[in-house]
Parts: C-alpha cells; sequence; structure tokens
C-alpha cells in the first residue's frame, strides 16, 4: 500500500495503522487485549500475521516480555514493535539492576511513550502495556498511533479490536475473579477472530500477578474450550 | 599537618603512600570554615536550614539564597565554597530534569543522592580537577501515595488496581548529606558546616529515629539550632534561611518552599528566647575548639 | 525551469539530464515529520466574565471517527492560576503538559515568589508553536489560554499550531468556532459586556454552547470538563455530565415532508 498524501486519515478512520506500513511490510493484522481484574492483569492476542491476504506465520506471539511481570501486546508493523520491545526491555533490565529495585509499569508506559512519540513519522506501533508490581498492583496502559499514552482499566488494539468494543463496554466488570476474567478476554477474542479476516489461529494469554507470569493457551479446533499451557 | 612537603597533597587522584588523598581531605577542610547547615527528618516533613554569614553590610538582607529548589519536591543546602555549591545545585536540577524526560515521575530524593554522589566521586579521580569543596544536605519528600505519570491521561478501573502487596509503605521524607569524597548517608537529621558539631549534639538530643518530631517543630528546632550553634562565631553577624518541604497534606502539599515569614519570625524569636536561656548558665565555659592542625 | 525546492542549486535538467537521485544520501528527498494529528480532541470553549474566565471541553479523544478514549482530561492547570485547554492531537497535548511542568519547576528555581501569569505562559506557548512550525514539525494543537493578566484583568487568548494568536471576549477552537463562537458572542460582543457578565451567566452560557455542540459535533461527547479561573484560584470540575438535553421534540417528527404517521 502506497503512503497516502492527503494527509487526512481515512473516511473510516480506523485503518490508519495498516495505512502507515511501509510497502511489503509484514502487518500484525491483529486482535489483541489487556485488562485489569483483581490480583493483576491478563494480556491476550490472537496469532495471526499477514503480508496483504497471505498468513506469513499463523501461530505468532505477540505478547512480548520487556521484564519479569511488565508485558506488551504488540499491533502494527512487527519489525518497528519488535524493535521498540527490543530497546524497552533492555532499558528496563538496566534500570533494575542500576537501581536495586524492579521497575513499575508507569516505568516501562512511559519509555514505551518517549520511543513512539518521538519516532512517530517513522514507526506504525499500536502497543498496549500490561504490568503488575508491588506497589501499584495490575496496571494497563495504552499507546495507540501517535504515540500518546492513556491509562486504561482494559483496552483492546489492533484492527480486530473495531469489532468488539460493543461487547467489551457491555460485558467488562471491575475487580473480575481471575477465572472470569480469562473467560471475559476469551471471549472477546473469539469474536475478533470470527469477525476480522486480519485476525485469527490461537489465543495467547499471559496473567500476571504477584505470583509472577502465567501463559494461557487455547486452540481454534477445539472451539477455544481446553487450556494446552 | 603531615602531609606537607611530602607532595602527596600537590595532586587530586595520587594517593599518598599511607592511602589517603589530601586533596579530599583539604576539601572538607574548606567546608569545615562554612556557615553551618542542617537537615531535620520530620514525620510529615523535611526541613533544611542554614547560618548565612554576612561578608558585608552592603548586601542585601534576604538576597542571594543559599538553599536552592532542586525539583518540585526537592532542595539542598550546602556548606563551603559558594560557587561549588551552585555548580552541585545545577547538575543536581539537570540530573532531576533528565530523570523526569526518561521516567516521566519525579526523581526519588535517594536516587538524586546516588546520582549526586557518583558525581562528586568523579572529582576525586582526575588531575585535572580538584574535588568539591563542599558537603551538600539534600531534603525531599517521596510521594507516599500512587502518582500519575507526568501527564497521564485516562484513570484506569475506578476501584483501584487489584493485586497491589498488602500492608506496604511508600514514600516520605528523605535527608541525605554528600561530602566531597562522594560518599553519602541517609540521615534523621545532618549538620555540616563550622557549627557542625554543636549542632550534631543538638540533633541527637532530638530522638529523630523515633519518628515523631513534627514538621512545624523540626522548622523551630532547626532556628534553635542553627542559633546555637552560631554562639561559637559570634563576633559574625548571620542571617537564618530555612525551606521546608511537608508531605501531600500539610502546607507545602509535596512542594519545596521557603519557610512562611511569620513562622520564620516565630522560630527565630523562640531561638533567641532559648538562648538567652542558656547564656545564664554556661556564659563563662570556654568552647572546646576542633582543632585538627598539627 | 523547476521552482520545486528539490531542484534549488541543482544542475538543470534540460540541460544536464535528470538528476541520478541514487546519489542521494536519503532515497526520500527532503525530511518529512508526520503531517496529521492521529488521536484528536475535538473544540475547546471559554468566555470571559467580570471576575475571571470560564473554559471547557468535552472529555472524548477520538481516533477517527472512533470515540476511542472517553477519559481524556482536556483542561489542563498551570501553577494553580492558569487553564490551558488543548483541542487538536493527544500526544502533543501531553508533550505540552510535560513542557509546562518543566517551566514550572525551572520557575520555582528562584524564590522571588513570582509566576508566571496567563499571559506570560500564552506568549510562551505561541512561540513554542511557531518555533515548531518553522521546523516543519508542528504540534497539532489548538489551545485557549485562561487566567488573569499581570494587572490581575481576565485574560483570554488562543494559539495554533502555525504559532497564531487571537484574543477575544469568548474564544472557541475547531467545530465550537462554528457553532459555539455566535452563541458566545450574542451573551459578550465586546469587552464591556463581558466585563458585566457573572460568573453564573458565562457558565450558563459555556454549558449550553456545549450542549449545542454535542448536538451537532460528531466527534464530540456528552462528558466535559469545565473551570472557573479567578483571582482566588481554579474551580475545575473534571466528570460534568450534560444536563437538560432536548430530544423530546422527536415525538413530533415524522417522515420528511408530507407523511403524517
Amino acid at each position: 500500500m502506497e503512503f497516502g498524501t492527503s494527509g487526512m486519515l481515512n473516511e473510516d478512520g480506523i485503518h490508519v495503522d495498516m495505512d502507515r506500513l511501509k510497502k511489503g511490510e509484514v502487518n500484525l493484522g491483529t486482535s489483541i487485549m489487556a485488562i485489569t481484574f483483581k490480583d493483576g492483569v491478563i494480556l491476550g492476542a490472537d496469532s495471526r500475521t499477514t503480508t496483504g491476504a497471505y498468513i506469513a506465520n499463523r501461530v505468532t506471539d505477540k505478547l512480548t516480555q520487556v521484564h519479569d511481570t511488565i508485558w506488551c501486546c504488540r499491533s502494527g508493523s512487527a519489525a518497528d514493535t519488535q524493535a521498540v520491545a527490543d530497546i524497552v526491555q533492555y532499558q528496563l533490565a538496566m534500570y533494575g539492576t542500576m537501581n536495586g529495585k524492579p521497575p513499575t509499569t508507569q516505568t516501562a508506559a512511559a519509555m514505551f511513550q518517549e520511543l513512539c512519540y518521538e519516532n512517530k513519522d517513522r514507526l506504525s506501533a499500536g502497543l498496549i502495556i500490561a504490568g503488575w508490581d508491588e506497589r501499584h498492583g495490575g496496571q494497563v496502559y495504552s499507546i495507540p498511533a501517535g504515540g500518546s499514552l492513556h491509562k486504561q482499566a482494559y483496552s483492546i488494539g489492533g484492527s480486530g479490536s473495531t469489532y468488539i468494543y460493543g461487547y467489551c463496554d457491555a460485558n467488562w466488570k471491575e475487580g473480575m475473579e481471575e477465572s472470569q476474567a480469562v473467560d471475559f478476554v476469551k471471549g472477546a477474542l473469539q469474536e475478533a477472530i470470527k469477525w476480522d479476516g486480519s485476525s485469527g489461529g490461537v489465543i495467547r494469554m499471559v496473567v500476571l500477578t504477584k505470583k509472577g507470569a502465567n501463559r494461557h493457551l487455547y486452540l481454534p479446533d477445539s472451539d477455544y474450550k481446553i487450556r494446552h499451557q | 599537618m603531615t602531609s606537607i612537603g611530602t607532595g602527596y597533597d600537590l595532586s587530586n587522584s595520587v594517593f599518598s603512600p599511607d592511602g589517603r588523598n589530601f586533596q579530599v581531605e583539604y576539601a572538607v577542610k574548606a567546608v569545615e570554615n562554612g556557615g553551618t547547615s542542617i537537615g531535620i527528618r520530620c514525620k510529615d516533613g523535611v526541613v533544611l536550614a542554614v547560618e548565612k554569614v554576612i561578608t558585608s553590610k552592603l548586601l542585601k538582607p534576604g538576597a542571594n539564597k543559599r538553599i536552592a529548589t532542586i525539583d518540585r519536591h526537592m532542595g539542598a543546602v550546602s556548606s563551603g565554597l559558594v560557587p561549588d555549591g551552585r555548580h552541585f545545585v545545577s547538575r543536581a536540577r539537570e540530573e532531576a530534569s533528565s530523570w523526569r524526560k526518561v521516567y516521566k515521575s519525579p526523581i526519588s530524593t535517594s536516587d538524586l543522592a546516588s546520582r549526586m554522589g557518583g558525581y562528586l566521586q568523579a572529582y576525586t579521580l582526575y588531575s585535572s580537577v580538584r574535588p568539591f569543596g563542599i558537603t551538600a544536605i539534600v531534603a525531599g519528600w517521596d510521594s507516599e501515595v500512587e502518582t500519575p505519570v507526568d501527564a497521564q491521561v485516562g484513570n484506569g478501573p475506578s476501584i483501584g488496581s487489584g493485586g497491589k502487596a498488602e500492608g506496604k509503605k511508600y514514600g516520605g521524607p528523605g535527608l541525605y548529606m554528600i561530602e566531597p569524597s562522594g560518599i553519602y548517608w541517609g540521615y534523621y537529621g545532618a549538620a555540616t558546616g563550622k557549627g557542625r558539631q554543636t549542632a550534631k549534639a543538638e540533633l541527637e538530643k532530638l530522638d529523630l529515629a523515633a519518628g515523631t518530631l513534627s514538621l512545624e517543630d523540626g522548622v523551630k528546632e532547626a532556628a534553635r539550632i542553627i542559633y546555637v550553634a552560631h554562639d561559637d562565631n559570634k563576633d559574625k553577624e548571620f542571617e537564618l534561611e530555612m525551606t521546608w518541604i511537608s508531605n501531600l497534606e500539610g502546607p507545602t502539599k509535596g512542594r519545596h518552599q521557603e519557610v512562611p515569614k511569620e513562622l520564620l519570625e516565630e522560630a527565630e524569636r523562640l531561638a533567641k528566647k532559648a538562648l538567652e536561656g542558656d547564656d545564664d548558665d554556661e556564659e563563662t565555659t570556654d568552647k572546646p575548639e576542633d582543632k585538627m592542625e598539627e | 525551469m523547476n521552482h520545486l525546492p528539490q531542484a534549488w542549486g541543482r544542475p538543470r535538467d534540460d540541460v544536464y539530464g535528470p538528476y541520478d537521485a541514487s546519489y542521494l544520501q536519503s532515497s526520500h528527498g527532503p525530511n518529512q515529520h508526520t503531517q496529521s494529528p492521529i488521536v484528536t480532541g475535538t473544540s475547546v470553549i471559554a468566555l470571559k466574565f467580570k471576575d475571571g474566565v470560564v473554559i471547557a471541553a468535552d472529555n472524548l479523544a477520538s481516533y477517527g471517527s472512533l470515540a476511542r478514549f472517553t477519559d481524556v482530561k482536556r483542561l489542563r492547570k498551570f501553577a494553580d492560576s492558569t487553564v490551558v485547554g488543548f483541542g487538536g492531537d493527544v500526544s502533543d497535548m501531553q508533550y505540552l503538559d510535560r513542557l509546562l511542568i518543566s517551566l514550572d519547576t525551572e520557575e520555582a528555581y528562584s524564590s522571588s515568589g513570582h509566576t508566571l501569569n496567563a499571559k506570560n505562559l500564552h506568549t510562551y506557548l505561541a512561540k513554542v508553536f511557531y518555533k515548531r512550525r518553522s521546523d516543519f514539525n508542528p504540534l497539532w494543537n489548538q489551545v485557549l489560554v485562561a487566567g488573569l493578566d499581570g494587572e490581575k484583568k481576565p485574560f483570554l487568548a488562543s494559539a495554533d499550531l502555525l504559532g497564531t494568536t487571537f484574543t477575544s471576549p469568548s474564544l472557541a477552537t475547531g467545530f465550537g468556532a462554528h457553532l459555539a463562537q455566535p452563541l458566545l458572542r450574542k451573551v459578550a460582543p465586546d469587552e464591556e459586556a463581558a466585563a458585566k457578565l457573572t460568573r453564573e451567566q458565562a457558565i450558563e452560557a459555556v454549558k449550553e454552547s456545549m450542549k449545542v455542540l454535542f448536538y451537532r459535533d460528531a466527534r464530540s461527547l456528552d462528558k466535559y470538563s469545565i473551570a472557573v479561573v479567578t483571582k482566588d484560584g481554579i474551580d475545575l470540575k473534571e466528570d460534568e455530565q450534560l444536563e437538560k438535553q432536548s430530544w423530546a421534540f422527536a415525538e413530533g417528527i415524522r417522515g420528511y415532508g408530507t407523511q403524517v404517521n
């Protein structure tokens, strides 16, 4: 796809991320989300990566660890978001060793934002940062294209997210139990995968609490019912 | 001094055979001649006070402040060479603002002390520089509540975040003293400059470790201690300069500010009164001089 | 002749043949920055009255037509004496907010007790905007600065991504410039009229304008922030809900012309 020159958003305004891709670039078509719950946060994502209509990877892992209990969901350009996540992972490791205490989620979010904002002309990245730390518990921050930073109770992102705004708004509850929260994420991602051609494959989740990071995996051939990891 | 004539004191970054850096020790001498500075860590805030010796009657009273703001929530004072103190402040401000640029939140008092400790230490390593002729006291209040990222938009769940570790306390008052060698420690009460020994003795009487002294009482004690410590130096006139940082509920709302005029004057009045009382019983006692020369 | 800046100082094509761009260090010609806002806030409106200024903006940040974030507070306090209302790109708003935090910190370095007033702040912001547009890297905002000037008189002025500034007893950005400004001008056509307005009258006029904006601006929200700035400080409310809307008349509307049922 060519860069637009009009300086205007597309009329539907939603596919900004996709239009910002460079020629032939691998796109995380994507449905991603992260939510807060009673004991921490849960990140969730589909596993489809596309170049145009071709599925370049059907088992992608879009949930990326940047510190022990700070992770992010990546959408937009795979190359750009991997590069950004790698830089922040390095910076957080430095922070942890130099200050003798683990970084907080907002520290990570601030670092992500600085990179996304200062390089907005060159990046196509839509990130959700979710983490748990002793002082603040579970927190979710969203960094959409352009590089603004938004604290949220839960956040959804990627092209598939537009199909589940209604589902999430109607079913969202604050302070859910873990099992209830996992069901919420799974239910939302199932809908996104169903309606968005650029999302698909397996559902991956990471649960972040004081006990650390815990991965979940659900497969389409068992209708996402059985936990495989 | 044993160092004189040996040559080991002439260059920074050169040890004497018995493992001393004489340039650092001479820097400490410069500090010992400076006006007394103190800091008191109270339960709901921190106080800084300095005995500003008046070097000329032609100077405007109250001008040329000696206590500086490092960041909104942090201040510093130093004893020793005033220009070195100014450079210390300027570097500390850079550290605080670069921290904010990277982390989008205020630097903690301990982190600033650590950075400045590292900075001063570097000035003991090179022959092209000399150590700082100051000992600085840094005071700050680290937010006791969760603070948003600078310029945050959005709030997260209305019930607050889940999964926090129970029963832990965060933030509070911070007080650090950094010496010419780059060494720094956290203190309940800190004193440096000419009257430090008297001041330290007075600070020890306050039982600051108990953490019960209120900020307002701390201001009054600080004023009194500066006056008591000045007693050794009676022939010189001085001005008392004081700043404070309270908790978020307190009078400064977590910001570093000058102690208001009324409270400062009240504290000075009480200090003078306390001093007059003292003078009655120990007018003639000789003060022990802390000479270290040979 | 080619007058485009890219051709300045280069050998003429008609004499020397076209320039071989592969010799360029960068293949994409001159430096380009992103030149469009992405996550955006809509109108900001404000009105002076006898003791100060009322300013309001809704709590929505849009992503194109998507109502993406519904809790974005676009009125920002400065030094407990000035409010800046931001329209346009939210990431640039956050950048400017941090710039103002550092400005406030630097002000506190000198303990003169002097703080920057709204007029000073507006001048500063306008210069930042103008510098950035001259670097071809504009901050994509239009802002209203509300507070008091050096004489403690109500102050209201606008600055935008080009560095353009103006002032008036009432101001509105974006859609508000079309829909709210005429309503506010009716209440305060000039400075004399504004100086007679009471606080209550001004708040009423601003709330009424927010309602019209919600009816007619497709990028607006019924949750909003409103601030009143006076000598006594800032009264900022960030979770207001539009009240007394008028929709019931829809019942009387049937068909689109001749239909009666």
